[in-house]
């Protein structure tokens, strides 16, 4: 690379960051980190330490691993002692590195002039202002001072609240924008509690999802995704070898709808009426479960309304259809489950009702005992504390996380309200919205470089450590709290007894030793917990049972949607828009649309045109949108351009969240829409007009076209099919005999393999930022990427069946396409100067050093799987730090390509060298097959028939196959198809 | 018989043989130099793109997923095709005893020089790293690396290589006793550039006969390469697995192809050059309609070519291949194809008339026609086949930038340009071979053309 770290500027680094490392969070007072697996007086420079931590991107709390060399995190790995993710990490946890490293995070104390320029100050001149200004406040009278942001986790809320308390005030307000109210709500008025039940998938023989997708941003991603691919692997049930059966309703195609037997596309807003009609025919069928104390009675009473023909004349969705559903759901004897992520209340309750009277309240679906409390604040609450600042009632607000400038409903009016406010403080990583508000702005410690604890469920007490020494001159935000409180809120802010955040959250976790009573020293615990990523103890369940008040719930029917409607969905990657100052997340195309870096408006083709669209692509793009409709929001006009797409409801225009930012740095500043900015609280739809414009606006996709033309790509086979032993047929017919004119290669040693699932696989393209993280792969932007220029050497690939295909086979087909690694690899004998050759190992290796950029390999190549270098890449500062320094970042001209993640190999087989054994099997994991939530991929070596790669391969023989076996070429990756019911029999 | 015409049965003698060429070489005018600047101009457009495209990267181009090869690769495969000509008329019409390349095959040679020369540079300017262009040649180092014999990459290097060096040795040496007479009637820097070149030539017996056999000798070597080369090309795409250019047919269909836009070229230039240079007394409509005759030749066997290509794929009923080939005819770059069979198949017909093969004007506008199907075939076929290769979740349409664009004007520059100094310093009509037949030439000023109606 061209800028950046030089050779000798990074052995410089090596030297003095490999001192540091052993103290990598060591401010204020020193404490020594333990390793995961080493112990640090063993690290050494190029080896790599794993320390465990806490992800903090989303509420899941997955457990993490953070892979350090020289004292730089370089890659963030799932934590396989969690059981949350038990070793996994989605696309958005991998991502976080990209926060931690974004070259447009604050770098110092900044505060903002009255013609709102800003300039930088000092820490101490910063601090003083703070602490004088909420001393200021804290005199003024009570409720002076406000905090609105995100819940980091109970110890840090807790310092939160006794900071706010410090200075007279209890106006602090815990924001998430995607909340669990309605699920909480909902739990509630069933069971009398506001908690959140657990979902054990992988139990049950059916799922309905009522919009929940929760494969891609509902809940709990990563532990879905294992739990689904076991649901939806062939397994014994009843006596038969079968998949599990699984329905979704929602308005749109996501990926976990393409998973699905049956995607209904249900308006937005009628869920809950839908699963009520499922209800209904449960209970009316008499599939209510004998053991599960449900008053029959006051049910049929509950759901007499809801009479799926009538529903279905309101909704649009067939009375078979939801006869049918419900009948897998009511007949499954194995365990079903029903999930509900709408934003409508009712479609919790009555999925909440589903599972409780067929019995699989406890089963699928089950309330742990001493779950912990609520992390976010009750929306009335947050409302009270922006209230009071409308009213002029507070001095000092302090905003950190959760950017409620941007996530915020319009009717909160957050904007206005802090306007009123004498002095906003900011603290965060990158300025974001919220940022732009304010009066003073304090660069905070990412999450990655501070102490923190997370309880996402009973029984589970994720630790938070730093992974590094701070990127630039950051203070974590509750040392500034806890310290303001000390020096700024005289004698009340002796109450904490904390010197710092590290303090506070060292000491509860001494107090939960005694409370979960486990035995041991403290400092034992302590280290452990640090050695681990936290405690892990099995929750007891506890005792759910429905509450008699429910049937007293009102179950309206929900007004009838008339027209157009907007119905904003979270983007998998962009999720509430925190995702979007990362560029892996905004480059990797969005699963279902394949889009990238932009907002768009999904609408089916009827509504195409009505809206008076034909055609709505450019003759070189086979695909992406381009003519821009203007849809009228009570916020006003909003323009987007136009996804047409069989896989949204018609009438329904789709959006999804994640970008429109106004700030947030170079990579989300002024793209597309915010759909928080006009949707009403706590409703994801609204109904609109829309109108078409002259304007045109291309959106980009790296891909081409989206039928396979019944190519032998992604195949996929019935059930029914692999039971009687009957393999599908696809394009060509394989070579029986193939003429070989040069000898086979012998591969006397290893020779390395992958299997993958195209069964379990959902298209959440962990795999693809993993596969950014480890290799370096460059970012090149949405220009470049309109130029077919993307880099990442494993794509997502999605293709949608026609309507006739879809009506037997699967909804969508997806599957991971990386480099096939062939035998007869066609890239190696065209290469003039043998910069692609086969190793000994069976891998088409690329040479960076040897390619003069002939490009002839990527022609010859079927799979299309090579890259090549356009430009130099860019690293911008100091995301150059994230590089993974055993592999070579590639300049300008030269191919690059997946190379099975050779310097994990390598590492591997010297390793075992040293230690004078054979590699094993499973010592080597790629980083996609690492990631992937669902294991869809497995790697090994081929030469090892009992290696769990080809013991997969042996396990499901009916099913495997190799891409494009016309072409003779032999690859090393062999696909296990994706299995379907055969429609109507399910 | 129809009267003579002309100056009465010697229309030309050899010394106006000598005289009409060597006035080609008299020192140049204005209108010469503007022209030469204005090539030189676009030469240093191209020139400037590419050093910028060298800095930058191949970025600025129009190049992407899945058209990995486009615009330069067709240049190169056009420029190799035009190159053709010149050895066929020269070395395979020499041994064939052909009466009519006389006239015309210095300029044929002339051009295959130049348009090696050109096409040469293509494949340096697509590479990524040009400046590691050397690696493709075998040469001795530390780390025992040699190319890779088993890309047709590296064939092609040895193909063109061997093609230039042979080219260059044939026109270089053919040009001696014309040099020598030029050598005789020049004064100061011309004199001394000519001794040099013309290589002590005294027209002695001896040297007359040791010319003649090595002359003969080169034809004979160079008539294979005629064939080779553009095979070797042709296997840059058909060793490939790409649905659209994995076929057997390519090498006798790119040598046909090479042959038809090579003798087209010939009758570009030499239309303007006939006229501007006025040498229509030693190019003669006889020599013009025997050129259009192997182009309406070649027309038809390339015809034939297309549709044995297309017949190939639909008997083999492979999907892919199918649908890369339905694509081609009827998807949305349609046009480039159907402006290919235009080109190359319909407009080459209109030679069939005899009247429209002499007419300067006609045959003119023709081969411009054919030039443009030639290169247009191989944008079909390369980035064509390539934009619906066999994932259809890459496919893509190439669109070329200004980068492009002005590489490929300015490689007409640069052809052009060197072929223009060429015909003001070097014989551009071989005197001595006109003079050898000069029966022939007599025969076809004094008699009217046959199908020409009497005046």
């Amino acid at each position: 690379m061209s800028d950046g770290l030089s050779r000798r500027s990074f052995l410089k680094l090596a030297a003095t960051a490999s001192a540091a490392a052993a103290i990598p969070g060591c401010e204020p007072a020193a404490r020594k980190l333990i390793p995961y697996v080493v112990p640090d007086e063993n690290i050494v420079p190029g080896e790599p330490t794993f320390f465990a931590t806490a992800c903090s991107e989303c509420s899941a709390g997955c457990g993490v691993v953070a892979r350090v060399m020289e004292g730089r995190v370089i890659k963030l790995e799932g934590n396989p002692a969690d059981p949350i993710s038990a070793g996994a990490i989605c696309a958005r946890g991998q991502a976080a590195l990209q926060g931690l490293y974004n070259p447009d995070r604050l770098a110092q104390p900044m505060r903002r002039k009255p013609d709102g320029s800003e300039v930088a100050i000092s820490w101490d001149e910063a601090t003083r202002e703070f602490h004088d200004k909420l001393a200021a406040a804290g005199k003024a009278g009570a409720g002076r001072v406000a905090f609105v942001g995100a819940s980091m986790g109970p110890t840090l809320d807790a310092i939160t609240l006794a900071w706010a308390k410090a200075f007279g005030s209890d106006r602090v307000g815990f924001w998430e924008a995607f909340s669990e109210e309605p699920a909480r709500k909902a739990a509630e008025a069933c069971f009398g509690k506001r908690d959140l039940p657990v979902y054990r998938l992988d139990q049950a023989e059916t799922i309905i999802s009522f919009d929940a997708d929760f494969l891609g941003t509902w809940n709990s991603p990563v532990e879905f995704g294992r739990q689904f691919a076991s649901f939806r692997a062939p397994k014994q049930r009843n006596g038969k070898l079968s998949i599990g059966n699984y329905a979704y309703f929602g308005p749109r195609m996501n990926n976990s709808a393409a998973k699905a037997d049956e995607w209904v596309a249900a308006n937005p807003g009628s869920e809950g009426a839908v699963a009520m009609a499922v209800l209904n025919v449960v209970v009316n069928q008499g599939w209510v479960a004998a053991n599960s104390g449900v008053d029959v009675a006051a049910v049929k009473t509950f759901v007499a309304d809801y009479d799926p023909e009538k529903i279905s004349a309101q909704t649009g969705v067939p009375a078979q259809t939801i006869q049918r559903i419900a009948a897998w759901f009511g007949q499954a004897t194995e365990g079903a489950v029903a999930l509900a992520g709408a934003a409508d209340p009712q479609a919790h309750i009555a999925a909440y009702l589903l599972n409780a009277v067929t019995g699989n309240l406890g089963k699928t679906m089950v309330f742990l005992a001493d779950t912990p409390p609520e992390a976010n604040s009750q929306p009335e609450q947050v409302k009270a504390v922006i209230d009071a600042m409308r009213d002029g009632q507070v001095d000092v607000l302090v905003i950190a996380g959760g950017n409620p400038a941007y996530s915020m409903p319009p009717t909160y009016a957050f904007r206005d309200a802090v306007k009123r406010v004498g002095m906003v403080v900011w603290m965060g990583d990158a300025p974001d919205e919220s940022a732009e508000l304010a009066n003073l702005l304090l660069p905070a410690h990412h999450a990655l470089e501070s102490w923190r604890d997370t309880a996402p469920r009973a029984g589970i007490y994720g630790l938070g450590q730093p992974v590094m020494r701070p990127v630039f001159a950051s203070r974590a935000v509750h040392d500034m709290l806890i310290e303001a409180a000390h020096l700024a809120a005289g004698q009340a802010g002796q109450a904490i007894p904390f010197e710092n955040a590290a303090d506070a959250i060292s000491t509860s976790w001494s107090q939960l030793q005694s409370k979960i009573g486990v035995s041991g020293t403290p400092k034992e615990f302590w280290d452990n917990a640090r050695r681990t990523g936290g405690v892990y103890s099995e929750a007891k369940p506890a005792d759910a049972k429905l509450v008699a008040t429910v049937w007293k719930e009102s179950s309206q029917l929900p007004p009838v949607p008339a027209g157009l409607m907007v119905w904003a969905f979270p983007h998998p990657f962009l999720y509430d828009g925190r995702g979007a100052n990362k560029s892996w997340l905004q480059e990797t195309p969005e699963p279902v649309s394949q889009i990238v870096w932009d907002s768009w408006a999904e609408v089916h083709p009827d509504t195409a045109a009505q809206l008076g669209i034909q055609k709505d692509y450019e003759q070189t793009r086979l695909f992406a949108g381009l003519n821009v409709i203007e849809i009228s929001t009570p916020n006003g006009p909003v323009e987007l351009s136009v996804n047409i797409s069989t896989l949204v409801r018609p009438g329904v225009i789709a959006v999804p969240f994640g970008q429109g930012h106004t700030a947030y740095g170079r990579y989300a500043k002024g793209i597309g829409v915010n759909p928080f900015a006009f949707l009403p609280e706590g409703l994801r739809s609204i109904s609109v007009s829309a109108k078409k414009t002259d304007k045109t606006h291309k959106l980009i996709t790296p891909l081409g076209k989206s039928d396979m033309m019944g190519r032998a790509i992604i195949e996929s086979m019935s059930m029914d099919d692999l039971v009687r032993g009957v393999e599908p047929q696809y394009g060509e017919e394989p070579i029986d005999q193939p003429y070989e004119m040069y000898p086979p290669i012998a591969y006397t040693g290893h020779k390395w393999g992958m299997t993958v699932d195209v069964n379990s696989c959902n298209g959440c393209s962990a795999c693809v930022i993993a596969c950014y993280a480890e290799n370096n792969v460059a970012v090149v932007g949405k220009d470049n990427v309109d130029l077919g220029r993307i880099m990442s050497w494993i794509r997502v690939e999605r293709y949608i069946p026609t309507l006739e295909e879809a009506g037997r086979g699967p909804l969508l087909q997806i599957a991971p396409i990386m480099c096939q690694q062939c035998d007869h690899a066609p890239c190696e004998p065209v290469c003039p100067v043998f910069a692609s050759s086969h190793t000994r190992e069976g891998l088409n290796a690329q040479i960076y050093n040897r390619c003069i950029g002939t490009r002839f390999c990527e022609n010859n190549c079927p799979y299309k799987v090579r890259r090549f270098n356009w430009y130099e890449p860019e690293f911008p500062e100091p995301l150059n730090l994230q590089l993974n320094p055993d592999v070579t970042v590639r300049g300008m001209g030269v191919m690059e390509k997946c190379t099975f993640c050779i310097q994990r190999i390598t590492a591997a087989e010297i390793n075992a060298r040293v230690e004078n054994r054979a590699v094993m099997d499973g010592e080597i994991v790629p980083a996609c097959a690492q990631a992937c939530p669902a294991r869809a991929i497995t790697f090994g070596d081929i030469n090892d028939p009992k290696s769990a790669m080809m013991k997969r391969r042996d396990d499901n023989k009916g099913r495997t196959y190799t891409m494009l076996p016309g072409y003779n070429a032999l690859p090393a990756v062999t696909y296990l198809r994706d299995l379907y019911q055969e429609k109507g029999k399910a | 018989m129809a009267a003579a015409v002309g100056q009465g049965d010697f229309p030309i003698n050899y010394i106006d043989v000598d005289r009409t060429a060597q006035r080609v070489m008299n020192p140049a005018g204005l209108k010469y130099w503007l022209w030469v600047a204005f090539l030189a101009f676009l030469v240093a457009v191209g020139v400037s793109y590419w050093t910028r495209q060298i800095y930058v990267g191949l970025g600025v181009t129009g190049y992407g997923q899945p058209n990995y090869w486009a615009v330069y690769i067709t240049n190169f495969v056009f420029w190799v095709g035009i190159a053709h000509s010149g050895t066929l008329i020269s070395a395979v019409l020499y041994l064939f005893r052909t009466r009519w390349r006389t006239a015309v095959y210095r300029c044929a040679e002339t051009m295959t020089i130049f348009a090696v020369v050109t096409a040469g540079l293509f494949p340096i300017i697509h590479l990524g790293r040009p400046w590691y262009f050397y690696w493709l040649c075998p040469y001795p180092n530390e780390r025992f690396l040699q190319p890779n014999f088993r890309s047709p990459l590296t064939w092609d290097f040895f193909a063109i290589s061997t093609y230039l060096t042979t080219s260059a040795l044939f026109l270089s040496m053919g040009l001696i006793p014309d040099i020598a007479n030029q050598r005789d009637i020049s004064t100061g820097w011309r004199k001394k550039f000519y001794t040099i070149l013309a290589c002590g030539w005294q027209g002695t017996d001896r040297q007359w006969r040791n010319f003649s056999m090595a002359y003969l000798l080169l034809a004979g070597f160079a008539t294979p390469l005629v064939l080779s080369v553009h095979s070797v090309v042709s296997w840059d795409f058909a060793t490939m697995q790409t649905p659209g250019m994995h076929s057997t047919i390519f090498a006798p269909y790119f040598v046909a192809g090479a042959i038809f836009s090579g003798c087209a070229l010939v009758i570009t230039l030499m239309v303007p050059m006939r006229k501007w240079l006025h040498i229509e007394d030693l190019v003669t409509v006889w020599h013009m309609d025997n050129l259009s005759k192997v182009v309406l030749f070649t027309s038809l066997v390339i015809t034939y070519s297309y549709l044995t290509e297309a017949f190939v794929v639909w008997y083999s009923q492979d999907p892919i291949e199918m649908m890369t080939f339905h694509q081609r005819f009827f998807g949305s770059q349609a046009y480039l194809f159907g402006g290919m069979i235009l080109c190359n198949c319909l407009v080459p017909l209109l030679l069939f008339s005899p009247r429209i093969r002499t007419n300067m004007i006609w045959l003119f506008v023709i081969s411009i026609f054919v030039n443009i199907g030639m290169w247009l075939e191989r944008f079909v076929l390369i980035a064509g086949s390539l934009s619906v290769a066999q994932t259809p979740s890459q496919w893509r349409f190439y669109v070329p930038k200004i980068t492009e664009v002005a590489i490929t004007v300015g490689s007409f520059g640069w052809f052009l340009f060197n072929f223009s100094l060429f015909t003001k310093f070097l014989p551009i009509v071989s005197m001595t071979e006109l003079k050898e037949g000069i029966t022939w030439l007599r025969k076809s000023i004094r008699e009217p053309y046959p199908y020409r109606k009497a005046a």
